[in-house]
């Protein structure tokens, strides 16, 4: 029982209320809100320590014990997670002053981010199935928040495909929580797990039925096949520091809730649950790569990439091995990180050539140098290219994978990599090198203050990459950690 | 051990700061000691009592990944390669490349190259090797790309990045296959386990993989296609990635993993098959090109095809006569790619047609380029180590056999043949290239430079080179004991001490087939006009780079077609596609899981009120899916509403049916205050089918909602926690309403939430006014 679990979502919270009093004085809304991340970020890295030191740490909301009251558990997936996420925040809102117009940002842009923070960290650390689905809700309104600033015609359009097919699975979400407490009559997902493992084998079939439904809910926001619709359009049009954080951030909370649910609730019948998942984590794979490789705005092209991304994640799920989760864990920090960092950088890139259109533009690299390697090495990170960050989670999903005997999967997941890869060199080739192109910006200073972010956080990803050993044993822990709920049950009901 | 490998690494993240020099001194100057100090450190392993070392720097060991540098003859071979020419090539460049390019670039590249390649050779851990082998790749690529501002470098360098990115990710899944079964990642523990791998059922998987791996890397038919374009390169970098190391990666896998294969029949078919075929095609087509750089891009193809067909003979003769090529061709193709790069730096053009009568300018020049020459066509000279191995080519492959099947044995009588075709080539080519260039008439007009000899410090590398050529051609057995001998060994896994001899007699079937080489290759040279139109025929318009260009197109249009047939912007295609997906995945699991239940015996009985709200509420809905105009169907939506509330009043839920009863009021009014600004409904133009398969969808789906609704409700399994509530809600929380006691206290952090949400919402709704009005205020 420590407060230290609910301070990631209640301080952002704080934060947003604050910052929403004063939307005008910007120069101050901005210090505040770069002080108020380092700050948080600070704290939630004293939690992640504490957390892997002392073990999980749980909170029972309102002193009603669990199964009563609404539970948070700050564990060693979760926690590394929320950290993972301050760390991206960390970044964004010290390139957003330079991204954003005045207008956009006295127009509550420090208000929905920080509201965005609260209710993913919550959406991570919560140990309530009700509670997650309000969360769900918080970072929704947030994200809608951010989509339409600036209130363009094409934002508001893409908004609206967003928000519709995200009501119609918080929907979905709310219906399958009555099935599941009519099932087993709790919420608290510790609950719910030890309910689930009781009921005979042969009674099982309807679980499996809710399970699957429940996993489309999550489906929907983690962008798997075929339920990605509205993300590609509603992640290009609002501004990249938006993108970046949703990018980073939003399709990992469903992935995360499937993890976190498939892990400990529905495991009784992985034959058909995580089978279904490898299916479509190859699925998601290559459509999400095909994507990537149609079209020749650049923002898209990135946008697109998250999917196969989330088709790795998904993989190692379904795969259900100490591997395979710790690939998926590695895989899933990784992505977070360097997707941000990708958006940020096309972010700068577009600023410098002055349009998004990949066929109208080359030779960046002879003015913007810093830009064209950062975005190079990037690029290599992301198809898994050692020894960087991607290639541990990749090499731990291929171990699992083929230790399985999936051979189909490794080759996908193989040929998925190399085709991302000449996603990512088309820019590289055709943007970056070349003849000096007309039209470049007259401002080179404002691009150097987009790259720098970025540094940071490419820096991370080598980090991850060259110095996997320092990281693998969080990893590991957390592997096995999921593999054997019990530390998970016991430290949330009898906590 | 260590420091050898990363100094270059190191020195490249250097190099940036040196190059600002570059005004003052050379940058390749001041890192030329770096190769240099190299190649004598690693000299001095050289001799007959060589002995292996290890050395050992811990990486990732929670995954097995360490690096463990392992020398043994093999390595020693390939490090002596990759630093002594890596020398000769910076000092090369130093005349070749202008200071007033971005040379801090290349020797970045270069290094980061050179410290790879060392690398790949040195490595025992398969995953370290793994490491290098992508970068030697990616500095490929950025070489290849160098002057990047060319159309045919980009198109060069991606090129060579796919395809051996390619053969890189397969190559990852044979390692991961590889250490699965044998639970090591260190090479030589794969080795001692050779029959395990080879009796995995993995195992032709595994070969496969690292088949594409080494295929790709080496060039080899039909990925060979990448080399020819890498030329776009500046030519130091052609000497020394693209014909003297990085291109023998995969010859080097070969040898490393063939203790491992060299049993197995099938590894002898491949390799020796994809080999001959390289050789012959490759020596086919080098025939057929025009740019002195395209001729030795395919000639270095074919004597890879070679190299690689003799490690898939796998006796200890072809062994170490592949062994013992790598190095004789190392020498001979650095030079004459040095000297090709020389010929374009002082006349201006690298084409064969305009170049002729050369050797009156270049007399240096060509004299180097007649002793390389001689030795790749394999010249029956005591003084030409091109020939001692071209022989033991022809010997090693008389006589295999072993195998049984009439493939193979059809394969065996083929070898020597397709081995005597393509060296006929090889024999024209080398004749071509030297004779074209140096000799014939002297074209004056069409050199766009007057050409004049090289600055003697550029001839050096070539010089020093086809001093290597002589020097082994004439005291073989010297190398050979020094170092041959131990590499072979490294590859056969067995003692391969062979005596290097230049006369084995008239009867030696080998000599009796170089001379056909000579003798018929010296007629087609000569009347090589007379034929040479039969490259119309064949290949003609057959060409692989078709294929590549082919699938590199299509991949995009395919792309875009795929994508965008889904991704049609229509909100309404988008959600009947995601819940028919729900409908499908979650029926089946019914279906499959038996896991419906659905029973109405246990349900409490319905009230003829109840009935007749639910058809009211059913036909409403109906009513405003199908309502002409958007009044009507608001109201008719209204109807929705109450109808619901109604029935919360009769479930004895007044403060929800309150609730309920606001929200719906204050919706509809909401609206109603809206429709000024909406435009009129349009009329609904979709197809019947369209209309069909939504209704169809939507019907489906409630029934799947219904079925599992009643089956949750059958099958309940445990006691709900509601009792808890009831019971506690004034005792504990202190309120006579269960569920206020429940959203404020129970669980009052989800109405904290909630609160938040509206927040947001009205926050957004405020921003979207705003804005919208300052627009309008413009």
């Amino acid at each position: 029982m420590n407060n230290l679990a609910i301070l990631p979502i209640i301080l952002p919270l704080l934060a947003s209320v604050i910052v929403a009093f004063i939307p005008k004085k910007l120069n101050i809304v901005r210090k505040l809100s770069q002080i108020f991340t380092v700050v948080f970020l600070i704290i939630v890295g004293y939690i992640f320590w504490k957390v892997f030191a002392n073990g999980p740490i749980t909170l029972q909301g309102g002193g009603w014990d669990a199964p009563f009251g609404i539970t948070f558990i700050a564990d060693y997936l979760s926690i590394l997670l929320v950290l993972t996420t301050y760390i991206i925040a960390t970044a964004a809102v010290f390139y957003a002053p330079y991204s954003l117009s005045d207008k956009q940002e006295m127009f509550y842009f420090y208000t929905f981010f920080f509201l965005l923070i609260s209710g993913i960290s919550g959406a991570f650390l919560t140990g309530d199935l009700f509670n997650l689905f309000v969360f769900f809700e918080v970072l929704l309104m947030a994200s809608y928040g951010l989509i339409v600033l600036g209130n363009g015609k094409v934002q508001l359009r893409e908004s609206l495909k967003y928000v519709l097919i995200n009501v119609f699975s918080s929907m979905l979400f709310v219906t399958t929580v009555a099935f599941i407490y009519s099932l087993v009559g709790t919420l608290n997902m510790a609950h719910i797990a030890e309910r689930v493992e009781a009921v005979p084998a042969e009674q099982q079939g309807i679980l499996t039925a809710v399970g699957i439904l429940l996993f489309f809910v999550f489906a929907v926001k983690a962008a798997i096949f075929p339920l990605y619709y509205w993300l590609p359009n509603s992640y290009v049009v609002p501004n990249p520091v938006v993108s970046a954080l949703f990018g980073a951030l939003l399709t990992k909370v469903g992935i995360y809730s499937i993890f976190r649910v498939y892990t400990l609730i529905f495991v009784q019948d992985t034959g058909i649950t995580h089978q279904l998942f490898i299916w479509l984590a190859m699925l998601t794979m290559i459509f999400g790569v095909i994507g990537a490789l149609s079209t020749n705005n650049v923002k898209l092209i990135i946008t697109y990439n998250i999917i196969p991304a989330i088709g790795f994640i998904l993989m190692g799920i379904g795969l259900y091995s100490e591997e395979g989760l710790a690939g998926s864990t590695y895989y899933l920090i990784h992505d977070m990180i360097i997707k941000a960092a990708l958006f940020l950088l096309i972010g700068a890139l577009v600023v410098a050539a002055g349009t998004k259109d990949l066929s109208k533009m080359s030779g960046v690299i002879q003015r913007f140098p810093l830009l064209g390697w950062l975005f190079f090495i990037g690029s290599l990170v992301l198809a898994g290219i050692p020894p960087f960050s991607g290639f541990i989670g990749k090499l731990l999903l291929l171990q699992g994978s083929l230790g399985q005997g999936e051979v189909l999967l490794t080759i996908i997941a193989l040929l998925s990599s190399l085709l991302i890869l000449l996603s990512m060199m088309r820019i590289f080739v055709r943007g970056f090198w070349g003849e000096k192109m007309e039209g470049m910006t007259t401002n080179p200073r404002k691009v150097h203050a987009l790259t720098i972010p970025a540094v940071f956080l490419i820096a991370l990803s080598i980090f991850l990459g060259v110095c996997a050993e320092y990281v693998l044993p969080y990893v590991e822990t957390i592997s096995n950690y999921l593999l054997d709920r019990t530390e998970y049950i016991s430290s949330v009901l009898k906590g | 051990m260590v420091y050898a490998v990363f100094a270059p690494l190191i020195f490249a993240i250097i190099i940036p700061f040196l190059s600002r020099l570059k005004h003052k001194i050379h940058t390749g100057w001041l890192i030329l000691p770096v190769p240099l100090l190299i190649f004598v450190y690693f000299l001095q392993f050289v001799g007959s009592d060589f002995k292996t070392s290890i050395a050992t720097v811990d990486w990732i060991p929670s995954l097995n990944i360490s690096i463990d540098f392992y020398l043994d003859g093999l390595s020693l071979l390939f490090a002596l390669l990759i630093s002594g020419i890596g020398a000769l090539v910076v000092l090369y460049s130093i005349y070749y490349l202008d200071k007033e390019e971005q040379i801090g670039h290349f020797y970045t590249y270069l290094f980061i190259f050179m410290s790879s390649m060392l690398g790949v050779v040195l490595s025992d851990n398969v995953f370290v090797l793994y490491t290098f082998w992508e970068f030697t790749s990616l500095s490929s690529f950025l070489l290849i790309g160098y002057w990047h501002y060319r159309e045919r470098s980009r198109y060069g360098a991606l090129k060579s990045m796919l395809i051996t990115v390619f053969g890189g990710f397969s190559l990852l899944g044979g390692l991961i296959l590889l250490t699965i079964e044998t639970g090591t990642t260190s090479i030589r523990g794969m080795v001692e386990q050779a029959d395990v791998i080879v009796n995995s059922p993995y195992f032709l998987l595994i070969l496969v993989f690292l088949l594409l791996g080494a295929f790709t890397k080496s060039a080899q038919f039909p990925f060979h296609i990448w080399l020819p374009d890498a030329m776009e390169a500046p030519t130091p970098v052609s000497a020394y990635l693209h014909s003297a190391t990085m291109v023998k990666a995969g010859i080097y896998l070969m040898a490393r993993f063939s203790p491992i294969f060299s049993e197995v029949p099938i590894f002898f078919i491949l390799l020796s098959l994809f080999g001959l075929i390289t050789l012959a095609w490759a020596s086919y087509m080098a025939v057929r090109q025009t740019d002195l750089k395209g001729i030795l891009a395919f000639s270095t193809i074919s004597q890879l095809g070679m190299i690689m067909a003799m490690l898939g003979f796998g006796t200890s003769y072809a062994v170490f006569a592949a062994v013992f090529h790598i190095l004789n061709h190392a020498t001979f193709k650095g030079s004459l790619f040095m000297i090709a790069g020389i010929v374009d730096h002082e006349t201006g053009s690298r084409d064969i047609r305009k170049l002729g009568g050369l050797m009156t300018f270049m007399p240096m020049s060509a004299t180097l380029a007649l002793f390389g020459t001689f030795s790749m066509a394999g010249v029956p000279l005591p003084f030409l180590n091109g020939f001692y191995s071209k022989e033991m080519f022809f010997e090693s492959s008389l006589g295999l056999g072993g195998y049984s099947g009439s493939f193979v044995e059809g394969l065996v009588t083929a070898i020597p043949i397709i081995a005597v075709v393509g060296s006929i080539f090889t024999f024209i080519y080398s004749m071509y290239l030297f004779f074209g260039t140096f000799r014939g008439k002297y074209k004056e007009n069409e050199l766009p430079k007057e050409p004049h000899e090289a600055p003697f410090m550029m001839l050096v590398p070539p010089m020093i080179l086809v001093i290597g050529v002589i020097v082994i051609g004439l005291f073989p057995n010297f190398f050979n004991q020094a170092l041959i001998t131990h590499s072979a060994d490294a590859v056969y896994g067995a003692d391969v001490t062979k005596d290097i001899k230049f006369w084995h007699g008239w009867n030696s079937r080998a000599f009796q087939m170089s001379l056909i080489v000579v003798g018929v290759g010296l007629l087609l040279y000569l009347t090589k006009k007379k034929w040479d139109s039969i490259y119309n025929y064949f290949p003609g318009r057959l060409n692989l780079n078709r294929v590549y260009d082919w699938i590199v197109e299509k991949i995009e249009s395919a792309s875009n077609k795929i994508t965008t047939f889904y991704m049609t912007g229509s909100l309404r295609l988008y959600i009947t596609l995601i819940v028919g997906t729900i409908i499908l995945i979650t029926a089946g699991t019914i279906l499959f899981t038996n896991g419906s239940d659905f029973e109405i015996s246990d349900v409490s009985s319905i009230s003829a009120a109840e009935v007749i709200i639910s058809i009211i509420m059913a036909v409403a809905a109906i009513g405003a899916s199908i309502a002409k105009n958007r009044i009507a169907a608001i109201l008719i939506l209204g109807v929705v509403g109450y109808g619901l509330s109604l029935l919360f009043v009769l479930y004895s839920a007044p403060d929800l049916a309150l609730t309920q009863l606001i929200v719906e009021t204050v919706t509809v009014v909401l609206f109603l205050l809206c429709f000024y600004h909406l435009p009129n409904l349009t009329k609904d133009t979709s197809s019947i089918v369209y209309k069909g398969s939504n209704i169809v969808v939507s019907i489906a789906y409630g029934l799947l909602m219904m079925v599992i609704g009643m089956t949750a409700y059958n099958s309940r399994f445990a006691e709900t926690i509601s009792t808890y509530f009831t019971d506690n809600a004034y005792k504990l929380g202190g309120g006579d309403n269960v569920v206020n006691v429940i959203l404020v206290d129970f669980r009052g952090i989800d109405t904290l939430f909630e609160i938040a949400v509206l927040f947001g919402a009205a926050l957004a709704v405020f921003g979207l006014i705003k804005l919208r009005q300052d627009k309008g205020a413009k």
